[in-house]
């Protein structure tokens, strides 16, 4: 199968819906981020008296139904955000530890559904509910497992190979989560500030997204709007620890470069990075040092969504690519959340207040445990 | 029209392990896999390789193998190979493992070195580091293991030039047995070197080609699963 630069078809954003601690709807998400909230409180869900940090991002009202994890109840509000997903659909999710609440009530001797604990049921979960005719697969990828899914996505209908595919995300705050990040001592004791001189670790976040992706033609034949087009992405690997970046920026740099030459831009035409900004002194810097090195010096507008949202492991890279469809739209950038003070070199690029934004491109980042780096390239959406 | 020729073929199964140009068929029987060590793999002691659980393990002894059967095991710079990599209990035993660790005292001794390893992703960190390899790497969950998926994403990589040599395979430590759900898995890991231009020509096995329905062919027969690929690779040495 061979397929010419020409033949490689355009993919839109079709629909979106978000869960996070900020809302239960994509719009209730962005109206709160830009206004400055954060969804950051004291954690209820299980003790964290042994902790340095007790707070999370959490969505407080998530129930277990029956025997099964608190996930499903977040999946299950995060569907009823979508309509209309036709059943040729093909789907892929992506989490990091899905229903993991369920290992530990297992081992807790509490009633429990042991598939949760398994990523891949959350394609058949999502698949089952939404009619469609395949099951689909998972990604995982650490905190880009979502923007890899994204990626994977849009590659399949840019090959040819689908004409509609669904993205899901979902990772939740349980205290197999908690107790491991902290044991890394990378969770902040107190709200996490991207970028931020006083930064001091990150704080975690429930959340969910959906991002329904359409070839332009297959999208102008349903009457869709385009929300916004993923014009290009990147993945590379930094090959340097499995739990701490390259300080020379250079798998995320890689990865953006992918995206930009995908995109057939340059990086002038690069108007706003949402960026991964987890609040962890080498998490930040090593983003600065890509986006100096990739954008040469210029200071663009730089957001991190984590300080209202937490940082959603798995689903953020999801999230934050829906988030940014509405940046796009709104051409306005959000604050940055717990932002104050500005790390050395994020001087003029972060700010704590919304940003007006001139320009159509826009480009979101994540990277991850085992070294990953992925980039996502949107262009503001259009009338097909 | 050829998508890619597979120029190296690695695994790790309870009855054999190693490179495909070293054998001539292959049994395929249920068993324990075996206890590995970097000496038996690589010939040498690696430090960092017996700090890995046994899934990781598992996944860099056989992506290892493979990239020794392509001749790519030896690098000077980094280079940008991706891997793809299915499985269905993934990091599992090390989740178990690991939640041990917090239960006692309600977190107060939660593992940091066994927490690294709770995300199946990880494993191809450490290969990534070992091998200098810096294209996409990352894990697929499946119901059930065929691996398809994940070969068909590695194609798809090679078609859109997101990478000229892509790895893909299945590494799965199967069930633990503490976990209780009716779903077994044979423990193995295989893993194929695709290449989009094979550097030598007579390193390959044969071709790979997809049509647009994602479908995929080894010399013009319908791929299956991985397991059936294997062996159909090895087959063709016996010729």
């Amino acid at each position: 199968m061979e397929i010419r630069r020409a033949e490689i078809k355009k993919v839109c954003i079709v629909d979106t819906a978000v869960v996070t601690a900020l809302g239960n709807t994509l719009q209730d998400t962005w109206k709160r981020l830009i206004k400055g909230d954060s969804g950051i409180g004291p954690i209820k869900r299980f003790p964290v008296g042994t902790y340095d940090s007790r707070i999370a991002a959490t969505v407080d009202d998530l129930r277990p139904i029956q025997d099964r994890s608190i996930i499903y109840d977040l999946i299950g509000r995060l569907l009823a955000g979508l309509k209309d997903i036709p059943q040729d659909t093909a789907l892929i999710t992506a989490t990091t530890k899905l229903g993991i609440d369920n290992l530990e009530n297992i081992r807790r001797k509490k009633a429990a559904r042991a598939g949760d604990v398994l990523p891949s049921s959350m394609p058949e979960m999502v698949s089952g509910k939404l009619g469609l005719k395949k099951a689909g697969i998972n990604v995982s990828a650490s905190c880009a497992s979502s923007t890899i899914a994204i990626a994977q996505g849009s590659a399949m209908i840019a090959s040819g190979q689908a004409d509609a595919v669904l993205v899901c995300c979902a990772d939740i705050v349980t205290e197999f989560t908690f107790s491991g990040f902290s044991s890394l001592k990378i969770v902040s004791p107190v709200p996490c500030r991207p970028f931020d001189k006083e930064r001091s670790g990150l704080t975690l976040g429930d959340g969910a997204a959906a991002l329904f992706l359409m070839s332009d033609e297959r999208a102008i034949q349903e009457g869709r709007k385009c929300m916004a087009t993923i014009k290009g992405w990147g993945i590379a690997n930094d090959a340097f620890h499995i739990t701490s970046p390259a300080q020379d920026g250079s798998g995320l740099a890689s990865a953006i470069e992918m995206a930009l030459v995908r995109g057939g831009l340059q990086h002038e035409h690069i108007s706003a990075i949402s960026a991964h900004g987890t609040g962890t002194m080498y998490n930040d810097l090593m983003e600065l040092t890509a986006f100096n090195k990739v954008f040469c010096g210029r200071k663009l507008p730089v957001y991190s969504v984590k300080g209202a949202t937490g940082h959603t492991v798995g689903a953020s890279g999801g999230i934050e690519v829906a988030l940014a469809t509405e940046t796009l739209a709104a051409q306005t950038v959000p604050p940055t959340a717990g932002f104050q003070n500005p790390e050395e070199g994020a001087e003029g690029m972060i700010s704590s207040k919304p940003v007006y934004l001139k320009g159509d491109y826009l480009l979101t980042t994540n990277s991850g445990f085992g070294g990953i780096n992925a980039a996502i390239l949107l262009e503001r959406g259009t009338n097909l | 029209m050829t998508i890619a020729s597979i120029t190296g073929i690695g695994w790790v199964t309870p009855m054999s392990m190693g490179c495909g140009r070293d054998y001539k068929t292959l049994t395929a029987e249920a068993g324990k896999l075996p206890k590995l060590t970097s000496r038996m793999i690589f010939g040498e002691r690696l430090p960092r390789f017996g700090r890995l659980d046994g899934y990781s393990k598992l996944g860099f002894a056989a992506t290892g193998f493979a990239l020794k059967d392509a001749h790519l095991d030896q690098w000077v710079e980094k280079r940008p190979i991706g891997v793809i990599a299915s499985t269905v209990y993934g990091c599992l035993a090390t989740d178990i493992d690991y939640y041990e660790t917090v239960v006692p005292e309600g977190g107060a001794f939660a593992s940091p070195n066994l927490f690294a390893y709770t995300l199946p992703n990880v494993f191809l960190g450490e290969v990534a580091i070992h091998f200098g390899l810096t294209g996409a790497a990352f894990v697929i969950n499946e119901p059930e293991l065929s691996g398809i998926a994940g070969l068909r994403m590695a194609l798809n990589n090679l078609i859109l030039e997101e990478c000229s040599i892509m790895l893909a395979g299945f590494c799965d430590a199967g069930r633990p047995e503490s976990f209780q759900y009716p779903v077994e898995v044979t423990p193995g890991a295989v893993f194929f070197v695709l290449e989009k231009t094979p550097g030598d020509e007579t390193l390959s096995y044969g071709d790979l080609d997809m049509d647009i329905e994602g479908t995929i062919f080894f010399k013009g027969a319908q791929v299956q699963n991985l397991q059936n690929l294997m062996q159909r690779c090895i087959a063709v040495q016996s010729i």
